[in-house]
């Protein structure tokens, strides 16, 4: 974990923080009531609605990392003074240049869109199957 | 850039409206059938699933729209203090484009410029060239009389 001394050493910008965070979120709960309207069309029913929706999940957190993180995070031969790339390309794949923790970017869209995704799983699961 | 993520979007909401519509329509014609089937004869109704071609254009459709959203999202930027004010001091705004190519209206531009516009800071030689040659080039009116 990091310290407060850690934070005065390499400190963090606040703006940029609630800039990804806030883009991040933007579009796992729009991309959660998408899954939730797939789901309700295919008319998955409990834990094969779940899976799906963990596995989709994922899927755009890894598209996000394709598009948006990979390409920026570490330019060609950029090594720091320990000859490790450390804060252009932190973190496992460069996760920690644009975000807090890996967890955060990786899972944090499961547990947003959740409620989303229910909602329209549901609602599509009636529309459908009316 | 925006246009490309927008029609992508959009082609693949096509796509999943497409989808839905069929398989609602398949629902009603499986719930039709089996009450005909059921006035007949005795039978019990087969549930038949969903065709396998309306499941591939919904999943299809799905990934056609996390593609656009995706690409739509605005670009991320460095959290790191000296990372993201080594790339303003690279890139300058250059580095601080959205999607649709203009400068994002919360770029605040470099955070040093109050220190090196500090006095003690002023390159006094440079200036001084500067003036030397703007007078040598007769540059105003008071070098000539």
């Amino acid at each position: 974990m990091l310290s407060e001394r850690d934070f005065q050493i390499s400190p963090i910008v606040q703006e940029s923080v609630m800039h990804n965070s806030k883009a991040l979120q933007n579009l796992q709960s729009l991309s959660a009531s998408l899954f939730g309207i797939s789901a309700g069309i295919l008319g998955l029913e409990s834990y094969s609605g779940f899976l799906f929706y963990i596995f989709f999940s994922l899927l755009t957190s890894f598209l996000i990392y394709l598009v948006r993180v990979a390409p920026l995070s570490s330019p060609k031969g950029y090594k720091d003074n320990k000859g490790t790339g450390n804060g252009l390309g932190s973190g496992v794949g460069g996760v920690k240049k644009y975000f807090r923790s890996g967890f955060e970017f990786w899972a944090g869209g499961i547990m947003n869109g959740f409620a989303g995704f229910v909602l329209t799983w549901t609602l599509f699961y009636g529309l459908v199957r009316a | 850039m925006t246009w490309i993520s927008n029609t992508i979007t959009v082609f693949g909401g096509l796509l999943l409206a497409h989808a839905c519509y069929s398989a609602q329509e398949h629902a009603a014609l499986q719930s039709f059938r089996a009450a005909a089937t059921s006035t007949l004869t005795s039978s019990t109704p087969v549930a038949s699933s969903l065709p396998v071609d309306i499941a591939i254009e919904t999943i299809v459709a799905t990934l056609v729209i996390v593609l656009g959203l995706v690409l739509g999202t605005r670009p991320l930027r460095p959290i790191q203090w000296r990372v993201w004010a080594g790339k303003i001091e690279r890139e300058g705004e250059e580095g601080f484009l959205g999607n649709n190519g203009e400068v994002e209206k919360d770029y605040m531009g470099n955070p040093f410029t109050y220190l090196e516009s500090r006095p003690s800071f002023v390159d006094i030689r440079r200036q001084r060239k500067e003036f030397a040659e703007w007078i040598k080039n007769g540059g105003g009116d008071a070098g000539k009389k």
